[in-house]
């Protein structure tokens, strides 16, 4: 292997990261929150790219600005977020909290069924490419590696923002105290009357729009078609599971370990390729059941 | 006199264990009331349904004249009832001050994305809580650094914050040294009488009792056996025996 194949792997690596980390991220919030594991975060995170991928593509082909794509993305993930994950908190989730986890997961999973043939009727089955936000931003030679600034620089900017302006607000506004101080105890929070149905709410709005986010970026480096929500929440269960469920930093980390162990299998053993999430996070776990950055919880009475 | 708060015909059982049977009380602004009782007696069934974390299968709480009975525990904080548990229920992570600032966010409904928790209005307020306690040196500490004794007067301190006119506690000094017990008391007593805050305490340790109770309501099997002066009730036969005399 030469140094321009590991830059690459290197580089493909980062880039994936950067995208299974914003949608890990927000599942990882959700489950340290609302202690629910939500099988359809995966579906957030095609919808969003959907959504990007059709609405970018009819806008640009009217000839609108190609710079118009990046704050489609985040408005998209927005409406993403807050309509849809606003939704299925309120009419679902908020049924189901007392419920037992198995329960619990089979709604989740229900959800994303539905959704997933909700997208069908919606955008078809046929490939959506809409890669101009990609080819506006260019090309950059590193290593004597030609790579796009999008996927090099870009993605993991924006997962850096995202971790660091996740990690401010959770620390130190009013509001990240009050999600944090129900993670830490539901049942004090309750005792001196935090509104804890609008914490869940907007835990769940925030993590559905991050997952959304996620998709929204995929959208301009591949092509949006069926099935990219369920191989999304089957890795995004892995990178959360490796970290530690509800461990923030740790889902970085874990993306990062995932998403080069995947780019390098790809250039080593392509055929472990869909195999190496997996491993790693099945050896992490049997050296650290409670994930790389978990926490056993005790458990007040 | 006007009762703050009145328990009527409480019941409520677990399988076959009664932890309430025709339960009527009424709760006197001003007054602490100390519960006593063997265990299983049903002391703390009886905070749990006064605060909504237990509803009875019959009989009605009412709360300065209104019926809380079917009301939600944040429902019932809302209205005025706090309540302090057994083991402190603080944010262990967070600080003394923190903990306070939860809770006065909370109390004011504040929710601010782009504010630091240290600079809502209530912070001066929730330090003058603090000295209230006697925490003001631990303000920065995570309170699962602090000792006990010291985590119960926060916690105390955190219901306080809601600005409540009546507190339950259930064993407020379980957990704490023996030899700092009055102490720690002595300075719930005075928080208590400056907030203007009536108390109901359940507690096993008679030394307790006589010292910071006005009134005293025994417990048995689910019912309330007597009430009364401490002095009296302390030195009745029948809590004697089933009582005190379970304590030694």
């Amino acid at each position: 292997m030469n140094l321009q194949l590991i830059a690459l792997a290197v580089f493909d690596g980062v880039a994936y990261a950067a995208l299974v980390f914003m949608v890990a991220v927000g599942l990882t919030l959700i489950f340290g929150v609302l202690r629910i594991l939500n099988v359809a975060h995966g579906s957030f995170y095609a919808i969003g790219a959907y959504v990007v991928a059709s609405v970018g593509g009819a806008i640009f082909a009217a000839g609108w600005s190609p710079w118009l794509a990046f704050p489609l993305m985040l408005i998209a993930a927005a409406v993403v977020g807050i309509v849809l994950g606003g939704l299925i908190e309120r009419l679902l989730l908020r049924r189901i909290y007392d419920k037992e986890e198995a329960l619990q997961i089979l709604v989740t999973f229900a959800v994303f069924m539905i959704l997933e043939d909700v997208q069908r009727l919606v955008w078809g089955v046929q490939p959506y490419f809409e890669a101009t936000a990609l080819q506006s931003l260019g090309n950059i030679q590193v290593f004597g590696v030609y790579y796009t600034v999008y996927q090099l620089i870009l993605l993991p900017l924006v997962a850096l923002a995202v971790l660091a302006g996740l990690r401010l607000f959770l620390r130190h506004t009013l509001s990240g105290r009050l999600i944090l101080a129900v993670t830490e105890d539901r049942e004090a929070a309750t005792a001196i009357g935090i509104d804890t149905d609008k914490i869940y709410l907007m835990t769940f709005m925030l993590g559905a729009a991050l997952a959304a986010f996620g998709g929204a970026l995929a959208s301009a480096t591949t092509s949006v078609l069926p099935g990219i929500g369920a191989d999304m929440i089957v890795l995004s269960f892995a990178v959360a599971a490796t970290a530690g469920l509800g461990q923030i930093e740790g889902a970085a980390l874990a993306a990062l370990l995932i998403g080069l162990g995947r780019s390098f299998a790809v250039y080593l053993m392509p055929e472990l390729e869909v195999l190496i999430p997996y491993l790693i996070m099945l050896l992490v776990l049997l050296w650290r059941p409670e994930g790389l950055f978990g926490v056993t919880q005790t458990r007040k009475i | 006199m006007t009762a703050l708060l009145e328990a009527k015909g409480l019941e409520i059982h677990f399988g076959g264990v009664v932890a309430a049977s025709d339960v009527n009380l009424q709760i006197h602004e001003g007054k602490n009331l100390a519960i006593i009782g063997p265990n299983g007696a049903g002391k703390t069934t009886f905070l749990n349904i006064c605060t909504g974390y237990l509803k009875p299968s019959a009989g009605q709480v009412f709360f300065n004249g209104k019926g809380i009975t079917r009301k939600s525990p944040r429902e019932i904080t809302r209205l005025g009832v706090a309540r302090a548990f057994q083991i402190p229920q603080l944010f262990g992570e967070h600080t003394a001050l923190e903990n306070l600032l939860i809770a006065a966010a909370a109390r004011e409904r504040r929710w601010a994305p782009f504010t630091r928790l240290g600079q809502i209005p209530e912070r001066a307020e929730m330090m003058h809580l603090l000295e209230m306690v006697n925490c003001v040196h631990v303000a920065d500490r995570p309170v699962e650094e602090l000792p006990e004794g010291q985590r119960k007067l926060i916690d105390i301190a955190v219901a306080l914050a809601l600005k409540p006119k009546l507190l339950f506690m259930d064993e407020p000094t379980s957990g704490v040294a023996s030899s700092e017990k009055f102490a720690v008391l002595d300075i719930v007593a005075k928080a208590l009488t400056e907030s203007k805050v009536t108390s109901v305490f359940v507690e096993h340790d008679m030394g307790i009792v006589e010292r910071f109770a006005d009134e005293v309501a025994v417990w048995n099997r689910g019912e309330v056996l007597h009430r009364g002066m401490p002095d009296d009730i302390l030195s009745h036969a029948d809590v004697v025996r089933d009582v005190i005399g379970e304590e030694i």
